[in-house]
């Protein structure tokens, strides 16, 4: 399925040679260190390889998960997109509050609406007036927080009937014996991949991000690209705003805050290249969960949240080495 | 006039003599953020009703929109009005010290409202009004105890790491607790930053981890709502018994509801109007403790009806 990268995941294949099984090592190294992780866990704690508690983290780990999709179709278009924790704040404060208002239907229209209003902002600016990214996504980060703060006043907002709403489906829902939230994750997950690595756009994303002259003097229309991958972007924080905001019944202005980093670090640890044309969607999903696992694994072994933060920097950084030692073919650089 | 004649003395001559007898007293706020949320914008609202209805005060109200610079600068402002007296609700506990001990040695006295400051500055002040945030810490373990009947095991979710708040409330629950009930047992504490969602997520993992949890203590109501979501959708709500503290309107009505036992009620009115009394009381002269704490009660099912759903 992985078939959109190859050419930049160097894998061995099938060669036996002590060469390749270091190279098979490095490349795939962030999945063993994954699997060992995982393995330590469940030695501390009886539960953490539970059915329940695997299904409570890919859960839990689906909100982060469904933005973290979007934003990799952006990073594999070549930019970055830093709005999404405030853009998941604006969004949930908004269907929350208009719920009790105009009832459920209506709030989930009207904000994916604004949602998505946003992201063709961002994509105008980026796509059509060929802005830096980091730089309008950052504004825009901001940007949104003042909007939600304008919008509510401060207040947290709260859906009064909780147990009655179909809106609880969401979040709170299950279908077939699995969770809404983490159908909604893989059917978004598949469907993103499907059209990344099979379609006519899926290629010119990849092409507009791995080498953007040659994309528009191969008759790309490579604004209208970078544009649609905002549209999807905010797409995708919609969703997610909709499992969170079912799932907690209520909202505050920070809520999605930090998000944009969290997924970031999912993306990368999940190895797509912050550079563009390069990545997928499989891989991200496995960031996220690899994220998630730490999480909770740390949490059932008793420490606090934020241990996580400095585990998943160790990560990170073991990530990215190892990718760049597979792309070298080399764990240190032979001159200096 | 009076007050003319005051200033041309001294500065610090002014101070005296409006301690002594004034018809009309003139005191500056400072406060932190207002509009950020509704405890603070109430909390404005009830200090302008509350020097309205005691009649002898004149207010100049600032709003420092949680910027600290923005908040010495304001102090100075009043400063150079010549206030009375002025209320300060710190954006931040450390940086504001300077300018509070310039208004100090012009002679004005500085109530501090709300959130405290750093020990360093506490000779600079005439008075702290505030809520006691350990008493609301050891008034929801002796709620905790009383509902679980002195026995059971507890989990803890406290506010955000770092905020004096969150730490004076999980202080003074984790020091009651064993005192007046010795056999209920505090199995764990993890932060939930004040976020309902964060809140949720640590319940969720609780419950994974714990086969028996027979009740919680949440940091405010804000995530204790967020640990009941999660033990309703594991289908344990219940087993488990919920104690707050910052009563939300969320909270209340889960208490109504009969899901979740108590909180601990804090009216941003109650806040405003201590502020403004602890100052009338330190230009009147009075001898008052450095630290003053109003009243916030315990609130579960039974004494529900005494007070007004919160206005957040």
């Amino acid at each position: 399925m992985a078939s959109a990268d190859q050419p930049k995941s160097g894998l061995p294949g099938v060669k036996l040679s002590k060469a390749g099984v270091m190279s098979f090592l490095s490349a795939q190294g962030i999945l063993i260190f994954f699997l060992l992780g995982m393995l330590a866990f469940s030695l501390f704690s009886e539960q953490f390889l539970s059915q329940s508690n695997i299904m409570t983290v890919i859960r839990q780990a689906s909100i982060i998960g469904i933005i973290a999709i979007g934003v990799t179709v952006v990073i594999i278009g070549g930019n970055l997109d830093l709005s999404v924790g405030s853009m998941l704040s604006f969004s949930t404060v908004l269907v929350v509050d208009l719920h009790d208002k105009i009832g459920p239907t209506n709030a989930i229209l009207l904000m994916f609406a604004f949602t998505l209003m946003i992201g063709a902002v961002n994509g105008f600016l980026i796509g059509f007036l060929r802005l830096n990214s980091l730089i309008v996504t950052l504004a825009m980060l901001s940007a949104i927080q003042g909007l939600v703060l304008i919008y509510s006043g401060g207040q947290n907002v709260d859906i009064a009937d909780q147990e009655g709403t179909w809106f609880a489906f969401f979040g709170r829902g299950y279908l077939g014996g699995i969770a809404v939230p983490i159908l909604l994750f893989g059917l978004l997950a598949i469907v993103v991949q499907i059209v990344m690595s099979r379609t006519g756009y899926g290629r010119r994303i990849f092409a507009v991000g791995g080498n953007p002259m040659a994309a528009v003097y191969s008759g790309i229309r490579k604004n209208w690209c970078v544009f649609s991958t905002y549209l999807i972007s905010a797409f995708c924080v919609a969703c997610a705003a909709l499992v969170l905001g079912s799932r907690v019944m209520g909202s505050q202005n920070n809520v999605g805050q930090g998000y944009e980093l969290l997924v970031l670090a999912g993306i990368i640890l999940g190895g797509t290249s912050l550079l563009g044309g390069a990545g997928s969607i499989w891989k991200t999903v496995i960031g996220v969960l690899m994220l998630g696992f730490i999480q909770n694994g740390l949490l059932l072994m008793g420490y606090p949240y934020y241990t996580q933060w400095i585990v998943t920097w160790v990560i990170i950084i073991l990530a990215v080495w190892l990718d760049l030692a597979n792309k070298r073919k080399s764990l240190f650089t032979t001159h200096s | 006039m009076f007050n003319k004649t005051a200033i041309a003395a001294s500065v610090i001559m002014m101070s005296i003599t409006t301690a002594q007898a004034q018809d009309t007293y003139r005191i500056g706020i400072t406060q932190n953020n207002v509009g950020v949320d509704s405890y603070q914008t109430t909390y404005e609202s009830a200090f302008e009703a509350a020097a309205e209805k005691a009649g002898n005060v004149d207010i100049v109200v600032l709003d420092a929109g949680g910027d600290v610079a923005r908040q010495i600068g304001q102090v100075r402002n009043l400063i150079q009005q010549q206030m009375d007296a002025i209320i300060i609700w710190p954006t931040n506990g450390q940086a504001v010290i300077p300018a509070i001990r310039q208004a100090h040695n012009a002679g004005i006295p500085v109530i501090v409202t709300n959130s405290k400051i750093a020990e360093a500055g506490l000779e600079f002040i005439s008075a702290f009004s505030g809520p006691d945030n350990v008493q609301q810490g050891i008034s929801s373990a002796e709620m905790m105890c009383d509902a679980l009947g002195g026995e059971g095991k507890v989990v803890q979710i406290s506010g955000q790491p770092g905020y004096t708040t969150a730490l004076e409330r999980a202080t003074g629950f984790e020091k009651r607790l064993p005192e007046v009930c010795p056999d209920v047992e505090l199995v764990e504490t993890q932060p939930g930053n004040w976020n309902r969602e964060r809140a949720q997520r640590v319940m969720e993992d609780f419950l994974t981890k714990y086969d028996q949890i027979d009740g919680v203590y949440s940091g405010d109501d804000n995530m204790g709502v967020g640990a009941l979501n999660a033990a309703k959708g594991a289908g344990r709500a219940d087993e488990i018994i919920f104690i707050g503290a910052t009563n939300f309107a969320v909270g209340y009505d889960a208490i109504e509801r009969g899901e979740y036992y108590g909180s601990i009620y804090q009216s941003p009115v109650d806040d405003a109007e201590a502020a403004l009394q602890t100052a009338l009381d330190v230009l009147a002269g009075k001898e008052l403790p450095k630290m003053n704490f109003f009243e916030t009660p315990k609130i579960t099912a039974e004494n529900l009806e005494e007070f007004d759903r919160p206005v957040f």
